[in-house]
């Protein structure tokens, strides 16, 4: 079978990889490139849990080809921070236990970043129905929409 | 204090936020091979012929059936072996075990399961409690294994024979039938739940592989490595010792990830394979392995013109599914638990737990305690409006205090109730009679109302808890313990509880992973019970490192131990903070040089247990306590209900850590607000039909009430570090009949006794309501078929 050919900037780095046609992007960041931070938690779109950034833009890459990120820009919860230095949405989820058990933090917070690029300052009621398809079972929600509009109180994202 | 009370942030924090946290399915071990499970498409059948030939030809899989089970017991669980590996003679319920595959990768063992040939004979199926217990149903365990008596609770339990029916637990006193013969009022109802699913975000997922030496080795996301360790144990006939379970993060349990559960198919396939197994369940799959029990309660309740109940008899039967798993005592649990935190003189309290062909049953946040909150505290307000009292005032009225005996016995301690349900109250802001009428709202054809519910559970009793603590000689401390982190903050709690009782900076504790061949025996992460148990033997290991150096600094410091006190890992004589020792000079005190360990060690085991003869005893070593509160609005055109406020208070003995009890408390508010308002599994045919995530609504951020508080009142009990009890499921139980009562006073007294409350329902009940113009009285509606439903029934 042909493999197919993928070029893309992983967390800010030149990649490329060679992935069956039917692999997801899911499947080659946890399996292929050891980013295990991205969850699996439905593989059908519906949980949220492995919330990327492709081109800046928030994707399931449980539903994504591997094939599709060729020539695109690729953001996982490991590429937003640095030894020194979290991101403030990761601080703030950290300041205000915004997770339990966790797993559905990296998708969270991925889909947080997003939103916060493309709408620096949400209401309440955009944060809600921005996020409202990364499903968490842990918390009720409160902290998580309370570090996201800390984070855009504070201009920063 | 300073490590006791406070908001100490997650241990487990940074890990979390940044992705570096393991779970299960992110464990790779070399030459590792991926399984896929064949399940089965009937509900009943026999299974006539399995030829995984082509699969192993083609593909060039290992495959797991029913013909590699020579040498080993084949069957598993909780309290009856009665769950085999994989399917042997029959399947009971659609998605059961039927054969697996472990393969180079998971699209090839996806592949080879469509080269499976399987031949079914259907055979009639069950599919609810009471046509599993019609005449002529199938029987589906006739050949039952005896119960193994390693969880001396379930002594209390009558297994039956040649019947659908697996166990039955009843507890009574006094004599219900004259007490409600006398009564001034009856009530007779039947509610009824359906089956849920617990939607932990990770799929259960298990890794074996045996080592040269013989050992079997799993990493798994489990509950109860201890348990896993055991049952693996038994199944391959090893000593204990040659089975190591190891548990990483786990992506939330809730119950589903509690006694065996993948764990024996990666054990056997990966024995046969000769290398490491991975299984990780679809979230289909999920949606098969572990639900909670639905269940129908029949509930009869006297109470007197004064208010006083007197008697009360519940029935109340559970859906187990095809395997027993931990659902006998579940029901037991729920059944002793049924007749609620009131002084009852006569109650006659069963439980039944029955298999059917669905999917098994098992623990789930709550523990069969939601089943029968939900009639009891439902049932109360139809009470109190028949008798046209404040339901609240009627709850202080009945409500058990410290120091009054339970139906089953146990004399309770540390019963705060009375202070959850007052500041329940106060915080919804409930007025009296006048909160039983409807509210009105600013939006035309919407009324609002607000309810209340309270609740009593136990935990599970007796029960085990080891600890080991160990102290290093720079000053800081490891906990080995079996607890698992699955997200309820064990961790960071423990870690507090060892500061505090050391006298060490918290930053200088860690906590390990469960590792069965390091960590000490621990019965369950389960029932709210480790801050409990293993926080009593955290504490006790402590407190005999503490007094080993207090010893060591009394010699060198010249002073008697009593005079002596640790702080921040400083040893000083109390009022002369000069005369001190830090803990690497009481080490080279001690050893000569700053090296070596001292060591503290405590196994905790509740004591109790309940008599095979009337199911009393010593029920719990201590008991949950809550309250909720809940604002709703109802749109009378669409039925549509909506949380506008939710309240939830908890007894917590003593809080260790606010923010993450609140935590607890919130989602345990939420998780109860889908049950109440949304989710339920259906099935068709005995064909699950909405296992995805798509299908089966949870609550999403959309979904939280606008206005949300959870608080915390604590009553010290003996036993608990500092005074602590559990508290993780407290706040569950009570949710939904708060809501139902809510509805129900929003509505001028409808009643509706089958949850979900989906719209449909509430139309329904609106419309028969409308049709015998019974509303504004306190009649009642019902979706449901049952017998005796209709308020009161002398009426």
């Amino acid at each position: 079978m042909t493999k197919a050919e993928v070029r893309a900037t992983i967390n800010g780095r030149e990649r490329e990889l060679r992935v069956d046609p039917w692999r997801t992007l899911l499947e080659m960041l946890r399996d292929d490139m050891e980013l295990t931070g991205t969850k699996l938690g439905c593989e059908a779109g519906e949980c949220g849990a492995c919330t990327v950034l492709m081109d800046g833009k928030p994707v399931v890459s449980c539903m994504s080809l591997a094939a599709d990120a060729d020539g695109r820009t690729i953001e996982t919860i490991e590429g937003i921070s640095t030894a020194e230095h979290l991101h403030p949405l990761q601080d703030e989820f950290l300041k205000l236990s915004a997770f339990q058990c966790g797993y559905c933090a990296p998708g969270m917070i991925m889909s947080s970043k997003a939103l916060l690029e493309h709408n620096p300052h949400p209401t309440e009621r955009e944060i809600r129905e921005a996020i409202a398809g990364n499903l968490c079972r842990c918390t009720a929600y409160v902290g998580i929409v309370k570090a996201i509009q800390n984070v855009a109180a504070e201009g920063v994202s | 204090m300073t490590s006791i009370g406070i908001d100490a942030p997650r241990v487990d924090g940074p890990a979390k936020v940044t992705g570096q946290a393991t779970y299960t399915a992110d464990i790779v071990l070399p030459g590792m091979l991926h399984a896929k499970v064949l399940r089965s498409t009937l509900p009943h059948a026999r299974l006539v012929r399995i030829d995984v030939s082509a699969a192993e030809r083609e593909l060039g899989v290992i495959t797991l059936t029913r013909d590699d089970l020579a040498g080993i017991d084949p069957y598993y669980g909780a309290v009856l072996k009665d769950q085999p590996v994989v399917a042997i003679d029959r399947v009971l319920f659609a998605g059961d075990v039927v054969a697996v595959v472990a393969a180079e990768s998971r699209d090839i063992a996806e592949e080879a399961l469509d080269l499976i040939e399987v031949e079914y004979e259907a055979l009639p199926s069950v599919g609810d409690p009471f046509a599993a217990q019609a005449p002529g149903a199938p029987i589906l365990h006739a050949e039952r294994n005896t119960p193994e008596v390693q969880f001396l609770d379930m002594k209390s339990v009558h297994f039956q024979a040649d019947s659908n029916v697996c166990s039955i637990y009843h507890v009574a006193q006094g004599d219900f039938e004259a007490g409600y013969a006398a009564a001034d009022h009856k009530f007779d109802d039947v509610y009824t739940v359906p089956t849920i699913q617990h939607g932990h975000m990770e799929p259960h997922a298990s890794t074996a592989y045996w080592e040269p030496g013989g050992k079997l080795v799993v990493h798994t996301a489990t509950q109860n490595p201890s348990v896993i360790r055991t049952q693996l144990a038994e199944m391959f006939s090893l000593p204990e010792s040659m089975v190591r379970v190891i548990v990483p993060y786990l992506g939330g349990g809730y119950g589903a990830k509690t006694y065996p559960k993948l764990e024996p198919i990666v054990a056997v396939l990966s024995r046969k394979a000769k290398r490491p197994v991975s299984l990780v369940l679809t979230r289909e799959e999920v949606f098969m392995t572990a639900v909670r029990h639905a269940a129908s309660v029949r509930i009869r309740t006297g109470i007197n013109n004064d208010g006083q109940i007197v008697a009360r008899k519940v029935e109340a039967t559970y859906d187990t599914g095809a395997y027993a798993d931990i659902g006998p005592r579940t029901c037991k649990n729920g059944g002793y638990a049924s007749g609620g935190p009131y002084r009852i003189e006569h109650q006659d309290l069963t439980s039944y737990c029955v298999y059917t062909n669905r999917p098994p049953s098992g623990a789930f946040r709550g523990f069969g305690v939601p089943q029968v909150c939900w009639p009891y505290e439902s049932q109360m307000d139809d009470m109190a409006r028949r008798l046209g009292v404040d339901p609240v005032a009627l709850r202080r009225q009945n409500l058990i205090h410290e120091g009054d005996t339970f139906v089953t016995g146990d004399k309770l301690i540390a019963i705060g109730l009375d202070k959850c349900l007052e500041e329940v109250a106060s915080a919804i802001g409930w007025k009296g009679i006048e909160s039983t009428r409807p509210m009105p709202s600013d939006k035309p054809g919407f009324v609002r109302g607000i309810g209340i519910a309270v609740m009593i559970k136990s935990t599970m009793t007796p029960s085990n808890s080891a600890a080991s603590v160990r102290l290093n000689s720079d000053g800081s401390a490891t906990l080995l313990t079996s607890s698992v982190e699955m997200g309820q903050g064990p961790h960071t709690a423990l870690a507090q509880i060892v500061a505090e009782t050391i006298g060490l900076p918290l930053n200088r504790v860690t906590i390990t992973f469960p590792d069965t061949d390091f960590t000490p025996y621990d019965q369950s992460t389960s029932s709210s019970r480790t801050i409990f148990s293993m926080g009593h033997a955290a504490q006790k290991a402590g407190l005999q490192i503490r007094d080993q150096l207090l010893e060591i600094a009394a010699k060198q410091l010249e002073a008697s131990p009593g005079d002596l006190q640790i702080e921040e890992g400083i040893i000083a004589v109390k009022g002369s903070p000069d005369r001190s020792l830090t803990i690497p000079q009481a080490f080279r005190a001690h050893f000569g040089t700053p090296v070596g360990s001292l060591f503290g060690a405590f196994d905790f085991q509740t004591t109790g247990g309940l008599r095979p003869e009337d199911g009393k005893g010593k029920a719990s070593a201590f008991w949950f306590l809550s309250a909720a509160g809940a604002e709703v609005e109802v749109d009378t055109r669409t039925g549509k209900i909506r949380v506008i406020k939710a309240v939830t208070v908890v007894d917590t003995g003593k809080t260790i850590n606010p923010r993450q009890c609140w935590l607890q408390n919130e989602g345990s508010m939420l998780t109860a607000l889908g049950s109440a308002l949304q989710e339920e599994m259906v099935f068709d045919n005995g064909q699950p039909v909405n296992s995805s995530f798509l299908d089966y609504l949870m609550p999403s951020m959309e979904d939280y009430p606008d206005e949300f508080q959870s608080m915390l009142v604590e009553t010290p009990h003996p036993e608990g570090p500092f005074g602590a009890k559990g508290m993780g499921e407290a706040a569950l139980g009570p949710v939904a009949p708060a809501i139902g009562n809510a509805v129900s006073n929003a509505l001028g007294g409808i009643r509706l006794r089958d949850l979900p409350l989906r719209p449909e329902r509430v139309l329904d009940a609106i419309d028969a309501a409308a049709a015998s113009g019974a509303a504004a009285s306190g009649a009642a509606a019902s979706g449901a078929a049952g017998a005796g439903n209709g308020g009161e029934a002398a009426r």
